[in-house]
């Protein structure tokens, strides 16, 4: 084993490598930009090594800065850790080059999984199915149809050089063939220059399940079983768990034998992952490998035991694999919930900035489930726009999945986190979902369920129970005190009757206190809450209870009346009111919201670049109003209505804030 | 017996209905509650103790004889906000539009005059149409009378305008006189002369809330010292206001129990400050992260926000926060920013309220328009405030405190109790740069030179020690820590005594 090892890699992963590597007693080094000097991952390591500016192409990705620390700091081998240098062959060449051991597989297995076409044909000659289809010239649409014919409907007709859902058309029969094939090669000659078309067969509802491998350097190869990661936006994995709900025995068998058949074709030698395509009839179809560690890989721990991180430095160490596949099983479900610092509720734009708060749920056991959470950053750090902007993977081990995805979405519950927007409520609301605990996951997940985008849910039952509780509990605690500060002159009994407005609906709740909690009667409904276990003191941002013998957590804040409370995906203002401020609650007409057709919202923070409109000027619909710098990314904003401008408020230079009026129309 | 006990409930209910049903539902559907409404949800239940209310005016001009409403068109009395005592009047818009006569104004001094006598703040709820025109010289007599009392009160009791409907011509400088003015969004404004006169002088078109909506007032003007969605988050507001205060000048502010360990450590505080110094940062991050329980109720949130003010407590006791915002004008003290924190610091010394003041200012707002606009006397303001404050008064820096504007900021010299700085502290007469480019002036073409002598400077003076040598600091502590040194100052400073000399009164450059 090794004494010293560099990790060429930042964040999250960093400090789950160096994790490992405290507990084999190996010394760590990490690499470091400008941006991570205060990390946690330098915090955490034996030594650092600043490597250069912000942006990974100035650091994290220069190879040679990254192999002069590791001579300089005398470390025998390198992780990469995954994205940056990962899955570049030539680094490893470099590596090996320098005298160092690059952790991961041989540089002649990473070119041969690196390119997608010869990845495949090598995939075939293993005996791995590959989705079937046509790659060579299509003639012309005559020849197209006996293509299609041949693979089976539905089929995908596809540009070769196509992408962002041009030039792509599904086809369910032969007329779908005759008309769409003449119309895609148009559209991809317009489009792309290039008529090139292929033709392979369509995968409804397609999931996504992928194959943990792991070799050695003696030919050893075996599989730690699936990981399924079919709830993805935009191609970004977001929720992925272990085992599959998809898999039966006979498929995960026959899955994992292809991935193992796979690896030992390239002669793979350390942890790699072997993505499928499956349908909802479990046929699987290979997609690509992954010649690195994977992102979800602590599900397939949670699940197995084994420490993939270990595993990698043993193998690259020279050591057999002392794992077999016979005494591998699976224990248990896992799931992991990747929480990015963006914004849900506004099309899940990017939100960064800095953690003014972070309290993730505590780590360890608790109720049978297990939680752990890989993360990067502390309170007080910033997530930047040089990186990825994950925050956290939260994963929860639970004995079924139903206890699994319970215990996340209790882990959601117990999260809080200030400065930035992030993706916990989306989280939450997946896991609450109905379809997603059946288990039937398709890579359309999201566009399906959030057609509209996310809002939210509307609290369950039990849910807006425990609102109720949490903003009663918290109001009388409140009350009490404002009661108790001295040289009063007027005292009177603290009320028990109030009256709760939530969501629209007006509760009239009684409450009486218990020595070691809170009863809520709730007149009209018949029924009594109990409360117990409260935990809450005024300014702490989360309220534990259990009610009526489950326990939950709520985001609690207070509100210029009431509070905001945020309970797994609800949200919701609660106010806690007298009935006589209840019925002067209803006299008041909702207010209606601003008329902000005639105003140009910025729709996000940034620094504005450029004003392309001045007041008095009639603009058309689409016409550039203004370009707002956010995340190295221009936005342009756009005139969404005909009309005179009849004030700017924004200069090049200025930053501004999400919702702030940027133009006024006339 | 009993049909003259019915009387008083007879005339009582008579009271209590104001301008009648139609006039009520017409006020509820402009999103408005009414005067005795609006007190119910701003004292505590059942508190309310209302005092001439059957008071009528006394005008015989223009049939005004025949047209008396008892209560004369606002509510005034006494309740309690959580317990303790409190003045109030409410006008009653649905009665005469709330116009002021002179009995209605005669009630309105009587409980001017007994809060003086008690010690007890006066809250009053605006809602009215100016004064009533019928009475001529009366009305503004009436007028001139409440101004008097405001003027006696300001210094003695708290006094707290909410602004809920129209508020215009005499009626605004009553509130105006007052330490605090709050406006309900969308529904309320003030302004001396209304749309209609000021489209006769100066001919311009100009709608109600152009001319005195809150975006106005708690935006551009400052005026109004926050703004509210509704009446409802109005008066839970100015409750949790009152909850801060001392009834008057005569006791120390409230002292209630904190959940907040007064010992509580913030590791995070220890990068706030980011280590470019022309990076901004989040001022109010450190106040909440400080203050107990995150509570802060801030002042002006939306004007001038430059400079941050606003009322917390520290371990259960009430103080007053001042703080640089480095986020918006990279905190420079500009006209509006002196104006703001001048008069807080002397609310806060008027009610015994210690002053907290947080420092990362780079100097005074440079330019024409700002010297034309007598930055030199409103800078002065801030400055003489924290002179002659005699409140307990501990400052920290965080990051640049620049030439005067570091005097200004409640500094050792200005008699500031205690006075500690942040390790990222940067104490100097300006920025390396500029401080460069004039001491060295020559070597300004020699970019390789200018910085060198900037580096020398920046590791010079970009610290807190040299200040800290000569003792104009006394302790450099650490963030995370901020806290706990700032609840053991002020627990230290509880018993400080210090008089200013006898003076009629000091003459502040207004």
């Amino acid at each position: 084993m090794f004494s010293k090892i560099l990790i060429a890699n930042r964040g999250e992963i960093a400090v789950r490598i160096i994790r490992t590597c405290r507990r084999l007693g190996v010394a760590t080094v990490v690499v470091y930009s400008e941006a991570d000097a205060d990390s946690l991952a330098v915090a955490m390591a034996d030594e650092s090594v600043f490597i250069g500016p912000s942006p990974a192409s100035q650091s994290y990705l220069v190879a040679e800065k990254i192999i002069a620390a590791a001579k300089e700091t005398g470390a025998q081998a390198i992780h990469p850790g995954f994205g940056f240098l990962s899955e570049k062959a030539e680094f490893a060449r470099a590596c090996a080059a320098a005298g160092l051991v690059f952790i991961g597989p041989n540089p002649d297995a990473i070119d041969a999984m690196g390119d997608k076409i010869q990845s495949k044909a090598f995939a075939a000659k293993a005996g791995v199915s590959v989705v079937p289809g046509h790659v060579g010239e299509i003639d012309d649409t005559a020849h197209a149809v006996r293509i299609a014919e041949e693979i089976g409907y539905p089929v995908m007709i596809k540009a070769s050089a196509g992408g962002g859902g041009k030039g792509i058309r599904v086809a369910w029969t032969r007329q779908d063939v005759e008309e769409g094939f003449p119309a895609v090669r148009a559209e991809a000659k317009g489009a792309f220059g290039d008529d090139r078309i292929f033709i392979e067969k369509f995968i409804e509802n397609p999931r996504h399940v992928e194959i943990q491998v792991l070799g050695d350097k003696h030919g050893k190869v075996i599989h730690l079983f699936e990981r399924e990661c079919s709830i993805q936006r935009r191609n970004q994995k977001v929720i992925e768990e272990a085992p599959s709900p998809l898999l039966d025995e006979a498929t995960r068998a026959a899955m994992g034998a292809q991935a193992v058949a796979l690896a030992q074709a390239v002669n793979y030698d350390s942890a790699g992952t072997v993505e499928f395509v499956a349908g909802q009839d479990r046929s699987f179809y290979f997609l690509e490998m992954n010649t690195r560690l994977q992102v979800e890989h602590p599900v397939t721990e949670m699940i197995t035991g084994v420490d993939l991180v270990e595993q990698m430095l043993r193998v690259a160490a020279g050591e057999p694999l002392a794992l077999t596949q016979e005494n591998l099983s699976i224990n248990g479900w896992a799931i992991e919930g990747r929480l990015y610092a963006e914004d849900p509720y506004r099309k899940f734009l990017p939100s960064i900035g800095r953690l003014v708060r972070y309290a993730p749920p505590s780590e360890g056991e608790r109720d049978g489930v297990i939680v752990r959470n890989e993360t990067g950053v502390r309170e007080g750090d910033e997530i930047s726009t040089f990186y990825d902007p994950m925050i956290a993977k939260l994963c929860v081990w639970g004995p079924d999945r139903t206890s699994a995805a319970e215990g996340m979405a209790r882990a959601l519950e117990d999260l809080h986190v200030e400065g930035l927007s992030h993706n916990a409520a989306f989280l939450a609301a997946v896991m609450d979902q109905p379809r997603f605990l059946s288990g039937q996951l398709s890579t359309n997940y999201i566009p399906t369920e959030f057609p509209d985008g996310f809002h939210g849910l509307s609290p369950q039952p039990w849910q807006a129970d425990a609102m109720l509780a949490a903003a009663l509990a918290a109001h009388d605690r409140l009350n009490r005190r404002a009661r108790s500060v001295p040289g009063a002159f007027s005292g009177k009994a603290v009320r028990a009757d109030w009256v709760v407005v939530a969501g629209g609906a007006k509760r009239a709740a009684r409450l009486m206190s218990r020595p070691d909690g809170l009863d809520i009667v709730l007149p009209d409904e018949g029924r009594t809450l109990r409360l117990d276990a409260m935990d809450w003191r005024p300014g702490a941002a989360l309220f534990r209870g259990v009610l009526d013998g489950r326990a939950f957590s709520a985001e609690l804040s207070p509100a210029p009346e009431g509070f905001d409370i945020r309970l797994r995906a609800a949200r919701q203002r609660v106010l806690v009111l007298t009935p006589a401020s209840a019925e002067l609650h209803d006299k008041l007409p909702p207010k209606t919201p601003p008329d902000t057709s005639r105003l140009v919202i910025s729709p996000m923070p940034g620094l504005v670049v450029s004003v392309e409109a001045v007041p008095g000027e009639e603009v058309k619909t689409g016409q550039v109003l203004c370009v707002i710098e956010a995340m190295k990314m221009q936005n342009i904003i756009r005139a969404e209505r005909d009309g005179v401008i009849k004030a700017i408020n924004a200069k090049a230079g200025d930053s501004v804030a999400a919702d702030d009026v940027l133009a006024e129309f006339a | 017996m009993n049909t003259i006990l019915e009387e008083l409930e007879r005339r009582r209910a008579g009271a209590r209905a104001g301008g009648g049903e139609k006039r009520i539902a017409a006020q509820h559907a402009k999103g408005k509650l009414t005067a005795r409404e609006r007190l119910s949800l701003l004292l505590d239940e059942d508190s309310f103790e209302e005092f001439d209310m059957f008071v009528e005016h006394r005008s015989h001009d223009f049939g005004m004889q025949a047209n008396r409403v008892p209560g004369d068109g606002v509510v005034t009395g006494q309740g309690a906000i959580n317990g303790r005592l409190v003045y109030v009047f409410s006008k009653d818009f649905t009665v005469f539009g709330g116009s002021l006569s002179k009995a209605h104004a005669e009630k309105i001094v009587k409980v001017q005059e007994m809060a003086m006598r008690n010690g007890a703040p006066v809250i009053g709820l605006f809602d009215a149409g100016g004064a009533r025109i019928q009475e001529g010289v009366d009305s503004l007599a009436g007028y001139a009378d409440i101004f008097l009392q405001n003027v006696l009160a300001s210094g003695v009791v708290p006094q707290i305008s909410v602004i809920m409907g129209p508020c215009a011509g005499g009626d605004v400088y009553s509130p105006a006189i007052t330490d605090f003015i709050f406006m309900v969004k969308d529904t309320s404004y003030m302004y001396v002369t209304g749309p209609d006169v000021v489209k006769t002088v100066i001919n311009e078109d100009v709608s109600h809330e152009e001319l005195g909506g809150y975006r106005v007032h708690a935006l551009k003007s400052g005026v109004a010292d926050g703004a509210f969605e509704n009446d409802l988050e109005a008066l839970t507001q100015v409750r949790r206001l009152v909850d801060f205060l001392p009834l008057s000048s005569r006791e120390k502010p409230p002292l209630r129990d904190s959940f907040d360990d007064p010992e509580r450590q913030e590791a995070s505080l220890d990068t706030l400050v980011p280590l470019n110094p022309n990076k901004p940062y989040d001022m109010k991050e450190l106040i909440l992260k400080v203050v107990d329980e995150a509570d802060f109720f801030e002042i002006s949130p939306d004007y001038a926000k430059n400079i941050i003010i606003g009322l917390a407590r520290l371990d259960g006791a009430t103080v007053g926060v001042v703080a640089n915002q480095p986020q918006v004008l990279a905190g420079v003290l500009d006209i509006d920013a002196s104006r703001k924190a001048a008069r807080f610091v002397r609310f806060c010394d008027a009610f015994n309220i210690p002053l907290v003041t947080f420092v990362d200012v780079p100097g005074f707002m440079p330019g024409t328009r700002q010297e034309q606009g007598a930055l030199i006397k409103h800078g002065a303001k801030l400055l003489f405030a924290y002179a002659e404050a005699t409140v307990p008064k501990v400052t920290v820096i965080t990051r640049k405190a620049y030439g005067g504007a570091f005097d200004v900021m409640s500094s050792k010299n200005i008699r500031g109790d205690l006075n500690y700085a942040w390790p990222t502290a940067e104490i100097a007469v300006m920025g390396p740069k500029q401080a460069v480019e004039i001491i060295f002036r020559a070597d300004i073409g020699d970019a390789e030179r200018i910085a060198a002598r900037e580096a020398e400077y920046k590791a010079h003076f970009a610290n807190p020690f040299v200040a800290a040598s000569r003792g104009y600091i006394d302790d450099v502590i650490m963030p995370h820590g901020t806290r706990r040194r700032l609840v053991r100052a002020l627990a230290s400073l509880r018993n400080k005594s210090v008089q200013n000399p006898y003076k009629k009164h000091d003459n502040i450059p207004l």
